[in-house]
C-alpha cells in the first residue's frame, strides 16, 4: 500500500517535467490543410439485356469483388410462406445448378477459396462473390450459374428449412434480437414489413415455391451489378457479358410492397425473465427522397445517434450511468424513415429510463437547438461522409444503391450543402412533424417487476405475447 | 477478444501483389523512449486509420481488482488535464473532495450488513452536492466531440485479456488533432465521473452476459478451464469487485502499464510518413519512458482429467468444449491454426459435412484456435449448438467421432492445400481496408513482438503436416485436457 502515493507523485512530477517544453495548443485551434473531396465515381455501363454495370478498378490486391443487387427481398414473402425470400437465397447458393451439385459448387469454392454469399433484405436480395483476380472466370462461372439456373436440389432445401427452423426456436434466447423483432411487428402493423417466418410458415414453404420466387424476380431488368477491384473497365465488361449476356428473360413489373402507415400511439410490453429491460420509441420519420431528412438526420445525431456528446448519452450513460447502450437511430429507406430512442438498463429502472428518453425526445420540440450544438452535427455529419468511400467496392456500391433507390443523381455531391443548410427552427419543426407522442410505438421487452413499473407509471400498457 | 482470436487465424503472407511486398511497405521506427510506430501509406481515399496498442489487459490486474483495465479504458474517454477542463486547478480541488467521499462511501457500503445506513445517507448527499459542484468546472465528452466534428470514424477502444486498444480513423488532414489527444491521455488523463461510470461499466456486464445465456457459458466456461491462470478471470471483472472499484488503483494501474516503451501505433493511409512521423515526434517523443515491472502471471498448472460444468438455464442448450494449448509463435499453435480450419471452415469443413449436413446433429459448430488471449498458453475452442430434439451429449459425442479421425487418419493433400488457400485468401481480404491492416500490424507487434509475425506466417502454415496434425491432435485433444462446459434447461 505504500507504494502506492509514490506512484502517483512520480508520474506527476514526470508529467510536469516532461511538459515544461512543451507548450499544447488547444485541439480546437489546430489549422489543418484543406481537403477537397469529390466523391469518386464508378463507370456506369447498361448492357443489351438490361443489366446495369457499376465498375471501379483498384489494383493495390489481386482480389475482385462482384455484387448483384436484385429488386425483391422478404416484403414480397406471400401470406403465411413467411420465410420465401431467405430460403430461396440460401438454396440458390447451397442447391446446386442445372450443371453443377450444391456439394461441387462448394468444393471448388472453398478450396480457390472464394466467398460467395446471397443475403435476403426486406426490400433487396444481394449476391456477392470475392474471389482471387486469377480465378475469375470459375467464380463468375458459378456465381452465373446460380443467379440464372439454380437447381434448388430438394435436400439441401430441407436442411436449410430445418436450419431456419432451430433458428427461429433460439431468437428468445438472445433477448436483443427477439427485441428488435417483435418491435417491428408492433411498428409495422398490417404490412410485409412486420410480417416474420415462423416454425408453421416455413414448414409450408415448398422447391415449387422457391422456383417460382426466383422466376419472378431474377432477370436482366431486375439486377444491377458492381464489379470492383482488380479490373478494367474494358475486361469488366467483356467478362459480364460473356457469363450473363445471353441471359435475355424478361418479366412483369412486380408491384412494390405497401409502405407502412403510422400508428395510434402505445406502450407493448414482452415479457421475458431478464435482469435488463430494452426500451424502444418509435416514430415514422421522413424518408430519403424528401426534403425533410436533412434536417431529421441532423436532429437524430443531436439527440442520440452522435456519440458520446448526443443529448440522449450524456443524460442516461454519462450524467445518471442508467446503461451502456443507449441512443437513438434513424433508419432511411426512399420512401420513409423511422426514427428510434432506445436504452437497455437494470429492471430497477425501466420507467424512470422511458421517462427520461421521452423527456428529451420532448425537449427537441420545445426548445431551440442552440448553434454551437447545431455546428457540431453538421460539422460532424459533413466532415465524416469521405468515409463512406474507403474502399473500390463501397464506391461502386454507394452509387449502384442511389439508382436503385431512385434518388436524384446529384444525391451525394449536394449531400453536404443540404446538411450544412439545415437551421435551427427546422429541427424543432421536423420533431413537432414526426415525433408526436400520439404515434409514438413504445415496447419494452423486460421481467415482471419491470412491467409492474411500467403499469403503476403509465397505465395503459398493452402486454403481447412473442410469436415464433 | 474474439475479434484476436479471429485475427489469429486469418493470417498469412500470400503469394501475390500487395500482400507478398506488405513487409517493405510496413515503415517501422521505434522512438528514443521506446515508442514503436508502424507507418503504411496507401491513398486510395484520402483517410488514416490509428491504432495505438498498450501491452497491458485484464490479465494484468490483481485479485480483487478484476474489471479495472476495461474501466480504465473507459475512463481515458473522460478527457485530460487540457481536454474538457474550464479551470483545472480549480476543478482538481473538487475532484480530490470526490474521490475522498468515494471512497469513504466504498468503505462503508464493503461492511455489508453492519454498513451504517445514515453514513452512507450523508456521503451520497455529499456526492451529489459536489458532483453538482464538478459540473461547472468541466465540458463533458470533449474527446469524442472533438473526434467527431473533425470526421472521426469509429471511434472506440477495447480492452481484452492481453491488450488495451485506442482506435480511430480521421481525413488524412487531421493527423494532428490525433496526435495532440492521444499523446495528451497517455500522460495527462484525468479521471472525472469514475463513480457514475462504474455504474455504466456494471450496465454492461448485464447487458452482455448476466442477460446473454451465450455470454455465461462462455464465462463459466474459462473459469472452469483455468484453475489458477488470469485468463479464468472475466475481462469486464466479477460483480463484486466491479461495484467497488477504486479510483486510486486505477490511477496506478494506468501509471504503472500506459508507458510509450509499452506501447505500439500503427497509422496507415494517406499520410507522408515522414512528416507523420515529425508530428509523432513532437507530441510523443518527450513523454519519458518508464521502467516496466513484468506483472506476476500465474502460470495454469498441466490438466489431468475431465473438467465439467452446467450452467442452468431457461435457453436452448449449447456447448463449448476446450483443450489447453500453447501460444503463438510454438509451431503446434501454427498446426492448431490448420486444424481449426479443417474442422469447421466453410460448408466442406468436417464439422458442417457432417454434424450440420449428414447427421443433421447440429444448428452450428465452429472451432477457434486461441481463446480468450494470445499472450499466453491459451484454448482451442469448439463452440456447438444441437438441434431440436438431439441433445448436448449427442453432440459431444460426435465432435469426439471428428477428433478421434484426426488422431488416426491423414488429412489429403487436397483438404491441406484448401485450407492453406482459405488462409492466404482471408489474409488478402483483411488487408483491404485501412483499420483492418493497422488492427494486425499492431495487434501482432504488440503481443508476439514483431509485425513480422504476419509476414513470416504462411511460410510456417506451408511447413504443416498431415503428420503434424496427427501429432498435435493426439497430444493435445485428450479427455484429460479438457474442459466442457453446457446450458442445461432449468426443470
Amino acid at each position: 500500500m505504500f507504494l502506492v502515493p509514490l506512484c502517483i507523485l512520480y508520474g506527476t512530477l514526470a508529467y510536469t517535467a516532461e511538459r515544461a517544453h512543451i507548450p499544447l495548443p488547444k485541439p480546437d485551434e489546430l489549422k489543418y490543410r484543406p481537403i477537397h473531396f469529390a466523391p469518386p465515381a464508378a463507370e456506369r455501363v447498361l448492357l443489351n439485356n438490361g443489366i446495369i454495370l457499376y465498375i471501379f478498378e483498384d489494383n493495390e490486391l489481386p482480389l475482385l469483388n462482384i455484387s448483384a443487387v436484385v429488386r425483391t427481398g422478404s416484403n414480397y414473402d406471400p401470406i403465411e410462406k413467411e420465410g420465401l425470400a431467405e430460403l430461396t437465397g440460401t438454396v440458390m447458393r447451397t442447391g446446386g445448378t442445372d450443371a453443377l451439385t450444391g456439394d461441387a459448387v462448394d468444393e471448388a469454392l472453398d478450396f480457390l477459396a472464394g466467398s460467395l454469399h446471397i443475403s435476403m433484405n426486406r426490400d433487396s436480395g444481394l449476391i456477392n462473390l470475392s474471389i482471387l483476380k486469377k480465378d475469375l472466370d470459375e467464380g463468375l462461372n458459378i456465381f452465373s450459374q446460380i443467379i440464372t439456373r439454380p437447381a434448388f436440389e430438394e435436400s439441401k432445401l430441407k436442411l436449410a428449412k430445418n436450419l431456419l427452423i432451430e433458428e427461429l426456436r433460439r431468437i428468445a434466447d438472445d433477448p436483443k434480437k427477439l427485441a428488435f423483432r417483435e418491435f417491428k411487428r408492433v411498428l409495422y402493423q398490417n404490412n410485409p414489413a412486420g410480417r416474420f417466418p415462423s416454425a408453421t410458415s416455413v414448414t409450408s414453404i415448398s422447391r415449387d415455391d422457391l422456383i417460382e420466387f426466383h422466376r419472378r424476380f431474377f432477370y436482366p431488368e431486375n439486377l444491377m451489378i458492381s464489379i470492383t477491384g482488380h479490373i478494367s473497365k474494358e475486361e469488366a465488361v467483356a467478362k459480364i457479358k460473356q457469363y450473363l449476356g445471353s441471359w435475355n428473360e424478361s418479366r412483369k413489373y412486380n408491384v412494390v410492397p405497401p409502405i407502412p402507415v403510422k400508428q395510434k400511439g402505445h406502450i407493448y410490453f414482452l415479457s421475458k425473465n431478464t435482469p435488463q429491460s430494452i426500451i424502444i420509441c418509435a416514430n415514422f420519420a421522413p424518408g430519403k427522397k424528401e426534403p425533410d431528412a436533412y434536417p431529421f438526420e441532423v436532429l437524430d445525431f443531436i439527440v442520440g445517434s452522435g456519440g458520446f456528446k448526443s443529448r440522449i448519452f450524456q443524460e442516461i450513460r454519462n450524467n445518471l450511468g442508467l446503461a451502456y447502450s443507449t441512443g437513438s437511430f434513424y433508419t432511411k429507406r426512399s420512401e420513409y424513415g423511422v426514427f428510434g430512442a432506445y436504452a437497455m438498463t437494470k429492471s430497477e429502472s425501466t420507467a424512470k429510463v422511458l421517462l427520461l428518453l421521452r423527456s428529451i425526445v420532448e425537449d427537441a420540440k420545445t426548445k431551440s437547438v442552440d448553434k454551437k450544438e447545431l455546428a457540431w452535427a453538421t460539422k460532424s455529419i459533413n466532415n465524416n461522409f469521405i468515409f463512406s468511400f474507403q474502399s473500390a467496392d463501397q464506391i461502386a456500391r454507394q452509387q449502384l444503391m442511389i439508382e436503385y433507390d431512385k434518388l436524384p443523381p446529384d444525391y451525394l455531391a449536394t449531400y453536404r450543402d443540404k446538411i450544412a443548410d439545415v437551421q435551427p427552427e427546422e429541427l424543432k419543426r421536423v420533431a413537432m412533424k414526426y415525433l408526436s407522442p400520439d404515434e409514438t410505438v413504445t415496447f419494452i421487452l423486460g421481467n415482471e417487476s419491470a412491467y409492474s413499473q411500467v403499469i403503476t407509471t403509465f397505465g395503459n400498457v398493452c402486454r403481447i405475447e412473442d410469436q415464433l | 477478444m474474439r475479434i484476436f482470436a479471429f485475427v489469429l487465424l486469418i493470417i498469412s503472407m500470400p503469394s501475390l501483389g500487395f500482400s507478398y511486398e506488405l513487409g517493405n511497405r510496413v515503415l517501422s521506427y521505434t522512438l528514443k523512449n521506446g515508442l514503436k510506430i508502424l507507418m503504411v501509406e496507401r491513398h486510395l481515399s484520402p483517410t488514416v486509420s490509428f491504432y495505438i496498442r498498450h501491452r497491458v489487459g485484464a490479465v494484468d490486474e490483481i485479485d480483487g481488482r478484476t474489471g479495472t483495465a476495461h474501466l480504465l479504458e473507459h475512463m481515458l474517454f473522460k478527457g485530460t488535464r487540457t481536454i474538457g477542463t474550464k479551470n483545472y486547478h480549480e476543478e482538481q480541488k473538487i475532484l480530490k473532495l470526490i474521490a475522498e467521499t468515494g471512497k469513504e462511501l466504498d468503505i462503508e457500503k464493503m461492511k455489508g450488513k453492519n454498513t451504517n445506513k445514515s453514513r452512507v445517507q450523508a456521503l451520497s448527499e455529499r456526492m451529489e452536492v459536489l458532483q453538482k459542484k464538478h459540473k461547472k468546472w468541466f465540458v463533458k465528452n470533449e474527446i469524442d466531440r472533438l473526434y467527431v466534428e473533425n470526421g472521426g470514424d469509429n471511434v472506440n477502444a477495447s480492452t481484452g485479456q492481453d491488450l488495451t486498444t485506442y482506435h480511430v480513423s480521421l481525413p488524412s488532414n487531421k493527423i494532428e488533432l490525433w496526435a495532440r489527444i492521444e499523446a495528451d491521455r497517455m500522460t495527462g488523463p484525468v479521471f472525472r465521473e469514475f463513480y457514475s461510470e462504474r455504474n455504466v461499466v456494471m450496465e454492461e456486464r448485464k447487458q452482455r452476459i448476466e442477460s446473454e445465456p451465450e455470454g455465461q457459458l462462455y464465462e463459466q466456461f474459462l473459469a472452469a478451464a483455468y484453475i489458477a491462470h488470469p485468463y479464468r478471470r472475466p475481462v469486464l471483472g466479477w460483480p463484486s469487485d466491479m461495484r467497488f472499484l477504486s479510483l486510486e488503483y486505477t490511477e496506478v494501474f494506468f501509471k504503472r502499464y500506459h508507458a510509450p516503451n509499452n506501447t505500439v501505433i500503427a497509422v496507415v493511409g494517406d499520410i507522408d510518413p515522414a512528416n507523420t512521423l515529425t508530428i509523432i515526434k513532437k507530441y510523443f517523443g518527450a513523454i519519458p519512458s518508464r521502467h516496466l515491472d513484468p506483472s506476476l502471471i500465474t502460470e495454469e498448472p498441466p490438466q489431468n482429467g475431465d473438467r465439467r460444468v452446467d450452467i442452468v438455464s431457461d435457453a436452448n442448450p449449447q456447448m463449448v468444449i476446450g483443450y489447453h494449448k500453447p501460444a503463438m509463435p510454438d509451431f503446434d499453435d501454427y498446426v492448431f491454426d490448420v486444424i481449426e480450419c479443417i474442422l469447421s471452415k466453410g460448408r466442406t469443413s468436417r464439422f458442417y459435412r457432417v454434424l450440420v449436413e449428414e447427421k443433421a446433429l447440429a444448428e452450428s459448430v465452429h472451432a477457434v484456435n486461441g481463446l480468450p488471449g494470445a499472450k499466453y498458453n491459451n484454448l482451442f475452442a469448439i463452440f456447438a449448438k444441437p438441434r431440436h430434439p438431439h441433445t448436448n451429449a449427442e453432440i459431444e459425442s460426435a465432435i469426439y467421432d471428428e477428433i478421434e479421425k484426426l488422431k488416426i487418419k491423414p488429412a489429403t493433400t487436397r483438404e491441406l492445400e484448401k485450407v492453406k488457400n482459405q488462409i492466404k485468401a482471408d489474409f488478402i481480404r483483411s488487408l483491404n481496408s485501412n483499420s483492418g491492416l493497422a488492427n494486425l500490424l499492431s495487434y501482432f507487434e504488440a503481443v508476439t513482438g514483431s509485425y513480422k509475425y504476419i509476414t513470416d506466417h504462411i511460410k510456417v502454415i506451408e511447413r504443416v503436416t498431415s503428420e503434424d496434425i496427427m501429432r498435435v491432435t493426439k497430444k493435445y485433444l485428450t479427455p484429460d485436457n479438457r474442459t466442457v462446459a453446457k446450458l442445461v434447461y432449468k426443470n
